[in-house]
């Protein structure tokens, strides 16, 4: 399969569950190693990359989880600055990043809460913010907001597009029907090993279109999808 | 990267770790002082055992007791016999009254006894000291020899052979002190992989966490290994501190009983050096222990 995503562009990858959506963000940020083909990040060739050079790529872009997968005895301002505080970064400009970031999510008043002490979705923002602090080339977000109500969810999927219009590439994979035409954006669309992209209407089967109050795509329908972009897998 | 911070931020989070893990850490420490205590033990013991060798070698003298026929002439024969050589630094005549005064004043619950008998049971002697190289001279056996067989003779007292084994005691102490400190040091090691190994199981979801958002494998590595060293170097203090503890009770106790012949046992600590091995004993466990909870397998990405 092959597929771009330009500087800034806000793209959803969906398809129904076992289609590989979470396999390519793991390709993507080398949680797994593809056995052929190239993945290309800010020019960075991640297929054939040696395994010292992954953290560079992985704090060269954001990962947001469905399971927020916040450090636990951490607080929010620690799981932001985390990581930056072993690079070196001084403690006065991880604080003004860590707080410029929060504010972004609304967040910057909840500094020194433990995330036991946060709602979902305020766990998945201060995600977002960690993924965020670094100015990523490319956010990846699997699922987030899998764990959300439709409410959160929404304003989850309003602050990642926010991200994307500041310059930021975002890769949203979602089964979520709703919010994939609630935002109106591109999609990438797997299944049976094809790519098919475009806005979520075109991409799914008229069975599913039928179904678009529930909102999930996680079945079949038996019939092809049609094939906007991108190559049949080898 | 500015790295004195990111080194700060590291030894910080090693420390944090540690202290997370308070009850396994303590354990692991007491584990290590008990491991490093025994070889210290070892060590003080064989410290001391030369000291007395050092003591006795010192302060041995060479004792020749006379004939009670023996004569004036006879004496400086023997005297200028013990002249000819270089082995002998000092040469005092002991009379039997001298001898009879120095037993009372050593054994003062004995002196009554020995001032009741009838005439002086003592023997006049000539006590030498040797150069400290003679004792292990080749010229002494004939020296002592020639001594034994001088007409004014009745015994000639050194005790080359106790010196002998007491050196003898000392390097076996220092061996199985060697031996036991690379064997404990192995333990210690285990003891303390194990420690991190399971900090690391407890840890596990903040590695990945940490590996996920692009942590440098320095910093998920690092501070369990500076963990073990932590680990080590602590065991190591806590086990020198117990050893001189213990050498002070042993010294009050010592002064306390008033005991000449515990006297000879000038109790001493180990020297700064053998505490340096011991502190480096503690840190090579750490760092080895730290590196095999590190490895790869335990530690996989």
């Amino acid at each position: 399969m092959t597929f771009q995503a330009k500087r800034g562009e806000f793209l959803f990858l969906t398809g129904p569950s076992g289609a590989g959506k979470s396999t390519l963000l793991r390709l993507i940020f080398h949680a797994e190693r593809p056995t052929e083909g190239q993945i290309i990040v800010n020019g960075m060739n991640v297929s054939g990359m040696p395994a010292s050079r992954v953290p560079i790529l992985r704090r060269s872009m954001g990962i947001v989880f469905q399971d927020y997968k916040l450090l636990p005895r951490r607080t929010v301002l620690e799981n932001v600055t985390y990581v930056q505080k072993f690079l070196g970064v001084p403690a006065a400009e991880r604080r003004r990043r860590a707080y410029q970031t929060l504010r972004l999510v609304e967040l910057h008043h909840r500094l020194s809460a433990l995330p036991e002490e946060l709602s979902g979705g305020e766990q998945q923002r201060v995600a977002l913010a960690r993924a965020l602090v670094n100015e990523p080339v490319l956010l990846v977000a699997d699922e987030p907001t899998g764990n959300l109500d439709h409410r959160l969810a929404s304003e989850v999927m309003k602050l990642l597009q926010d991200v994307s219009v500041r310059g930021t590439t975002v890769l949203v994979a979602t089964h979520d029907l709703d919010l994939i035409r609630a935002a109106g954006r591109r999609c990438v669309t797997l299944d049976r090993g094809r790519v098919v992209e475009g806005l979520v209407e075109a991409a799914l089967p008229p069975q599913a279109q039928a179904k678009r109050g529930e909102g999930r795509l996680d079945g079949r329908d038996g019939r092809e999808p049609r094939e906007t972009r991108g190559e049949e897998a080898p | 990267m500015n790295r004195p911070a990111a080194l700060a931020a590291l030894v910080s989070e090693a420390f944090e770790g540690l202290l997370r893990a308070r009850r396994m850490t303590s354990l692991s420490v007491a584990l290590i002082a008990i491991s490093i205590g025994l070889v210290g033990a070892f060590f003080l013991v064989a410290e001391n055992l030369k000291s007395v060798v050092e003591t006795v070698r010192d302060e041995s003298t060479l004792t020749v007791f006379l004939k009670s026929a023996a004569t004036e002439a006879d004496r400086a024969d023997l005297e200028g016999l013990v002249q000819a050589t270089r082995l002998v630094t000092k040469l005092r005549r002991v009379s039997p009254d001298d001898a009879r005064a120095r037993f009372s004043t050593w054994w003062k619950s004995l002196g009554p006894a020995a001032r009741s008998l009838p005439g002086n049971p003592f023997p006049a002697s000539i006590e030498m000291e040797l150069d400290p190289a003679a004792v292990s001279s080749e010229a002494l056996p004939p020296f002592l020899r020639l001594l034994a067989a001088h007409r004014a003779t009745e015994e000639v007292q050194f005790d080359v052979e106790w010196i002998r084994r007491l050196r003898g005691a000392v390097a076996l102490a220092r061996l199985t002190g060697l031996v036991l400190a690379v064997l404990l040091m192995l333990g210690a090691a285990f003891t303390i992989a194990n420690v991190v190994r399971l900090t690391i199981l407890l840890h596990r979801d903040e590695i990945e966490i940490l590996r996920l958002v692009g942590a440098p494998e320095l910093l998920i590595r690092g501070p369990f290994l500076l963990g073990g060293l932590v680990q080590g170097l602590l065991g190591a203090l806590v086990a020198l501190a117990v050893l001189w503890i213990t050498t002070r009770a042993v010294l009050a106790w010592v002064a306390a009983t008033k005991n000449a012949l515990l006297g000879v046992f000038a109790v001493r600590f180990l020297p700064l050096s053998t505490c340096l091995l011991l502190v480096a004993f503690g840190l090579a466990a750490g760092l080895l222990g730290g590196a095999l909870a590190v490895r790869r397998g335990n530690l996989a990405g």
